[in-house]
């Protein structure tokens, strides 16, 4: 039962990834990169992470991704991309997903593998509910929790302040 | 079952049982609720409503749910067939789904009286409203129809500006509780229900909650006078009919978390295994205030609609929440 979560889990999180890159249409990336979050929440489940499945779904497939599907759903349908952002963009990207790919496989093969053949960590009951996550984030981590919530209050105060400037701009409605 | 690994486990067999009965009972209530609000409206209106189909109209779900079957599965020339299927489906999964949280009663010889009791509690429904707002999207925007799109458009704008508020309505509440689990909840209401020191919260809660179902006076994103029906306007048939299942399902299940976290869930007088006949009661009470409500009130304004749901209702929300925090940490 839990292998078969895993891998339905699993597969639906790669297919979906895969898909965000692979489909041309934006609007139909952004389904994918949402069956992709979801297939996430799932694995996370299967961890003892309910909190973190429901605010995975909450966070990302309910509020974020929604604003996505507006972005794309208006101004999206164009099959071809319109300009390419930065130059050399084609070359660079091989370049720095390779060096990723490198960095991370040091990683696994550092650590990871060698739990494989273990049960896992033990996991006290409780672990991962929302009691324990709001313990850890509002004592033991209460400064980096209280600055990335500064960080969130001016980028969404930027955000206003951005599109109050273009209003301004063009008085007659854009 | 992955979710009810922590805090105690009930026989596999038994969560099969109870996901059948709760599946079996809301394709039992939602068609006579549907009757129930057209008399009702009826009645507002100085008519009689439905009465021709059996006794009293009540056999009228049964036609229309045979009619409605045995219509031709149209689909638009513009339709991309797959999501266009897919919309109904994901609206009806997320509100059956979210049912297995509303408790019906305690746990009773080692058998709790509601599907699942989740640790994350509410957090539950609120993922599962988060993807029933992917079925609206996928109905409106895979039909390949203006009225369609603009109707998704307007429902996905209107679900998360009311979510917010939604949420922290019920922080007054949980914050009371001290607990998520909602039969805990419950528990905590055995002196007083929450809607008494909770009366703004259970307001807001409500009013958010109409936003959410779609329901007059916020049903914008299916006006007919300007989007002839929204996302629906191109489905016939079943497909149709799911969107009308789940939104008496939506407000089913917005209705039975308000009788869980407001109006003390199962509790009433009687012996134990009224329990369950309470919590209908309830809910059923609430549901009369959503069609109660349609009947009074015109549909507001698109502009009205986004001003008030966050210059009002999410600055009442917040401060709801902020004084309840305080309160709960000096007393």
């Amino acid at each position: 039962m839990e292998a078969l979560a895993f891998f339905v889990g699993a597969i639906g999180a790669l297919g979906g990834a895969i898909a965000v890159i692979a489909l041309r249409n934006p609007f139909y990336s952004v389904l994918a990169l949402v069956v992709h979050l979801v297939s996430l929440a799932a694995l996370f489940l299967l961890l003892n992470a309910e909190f973190l499945a429901a605010a995975q779904i909450v966070v990302y497939a309910g509020a974020v991704m929604v604003l996505y599907v507006f972005v794309s759903a208006y101004v999206g349908g164009s099959e071809e991309p319109i300009w390419e952002p930065i130059p050399g963009q084609r070359f660079l990207a091989p370049l720095l997903a390779g060096a990723l790919f490198v960095e991370i496989s040091i990683a696994v093969l550092g650590t990871a593998l060698t739990t494989l053949e273990g049960d896992g960590p033990d996991v006290r009951l409780g672990f991962g509910s929302p009691a324990s996550i709001g313990e850890l984030l509002l004592e033991r981590y209460l400064i980096a929790f209280e600055a990335a919530s500064l960080l969130l209050l001016v980028a969404a105060v930027g955000a206003v302040v951005l599109a109050a400037r273009k209003r301004r701009e063009a008085p007659h409605g854009a | 079952m992955l979710i009810a690994e922590v805090g105690f486990a009930e026989a596999t067999w038994i969560l099969i049982v109870k996901a059948l009965v709760i599946f079996a009972a809301v394709f039992a209530v939602a068609p006579v609720l549907t009757v129930v609000e057209r008399k009702i409206l009826g009645r507002f209106q100085a008519r009689y409503g439905p009465n021709r189909v059996g006794p009293f109209g009540l056999l009228q779900p049964a036609a229309d749910a045979l009619k409605l079957i045995g219509k031709e599965q149209f689909e638009p020339r513009g339709a991309l067939r797959l999501l266009y299927a897919a919309g109904p489906a994901l609206v009806v999964f997320s509100g059956i789904a979210t049912l297995a949280i509303l408790p019906w009663g305690d746990v009773k010889n080692g058998v709790g009286f509601y599907g699942i009791d989740v640790s994350i509690g509410v957090l539950y429904f609120f993922a599962f409203g988060g993807l029933s707002f992917y079925g609206l999207l996928l109905g409106g925007w895979a039909s390949g129809s203006k009225y369609s799109f603009l109707g998704a458009m307007r429902s996905a704008a209107q679900l998360i500006s009311y979510e917010i508020s939604m949420a922290l309505a019920l922080f007054g509440a949980i914050l009371m509780a001290g607990t998520l689990s909602l039969t805990e909840i419950v528990h905590a209401q055995d002196d007083v229900w929450f809607v008494v020191p909770q009366f703004l919260g259970f307001l807001i809660f409500m009013v958010a909650g109409f936003a959410e179902a779609n329901r007059a006076p916020f049903d914008l994103p299916e006006a007919d006078a300007e989007l002839v029906a929204g996302y629906q306007t191109e489905y016939g048939g079943m497909r149709w009919g799911s969107f009308m299942l789940a939104e008496y399902l939506e407000m089913f299940v917005i209705s039975g978390i308000a009788a869980t976290f407001f109006l003390g869930g199962w509790k009433g007088p009687g012996p134990g295994f009224l329990d369950p006949i309470w919590m209908l009661a309830k809910i059923l009470g609430l549901m009369f205030l959503f069609f109660w409500v349609r009947a009074t009130l015109p549909r507001v304004r698109y502009d009205q609609l986004m001003s008030f749901g966050w210059k009002v209702l999410l600055p009442l929300a917040t401060l709801n929440a902020l004084v309840t925090a305080v309160l709960v940490t000096v007393l």
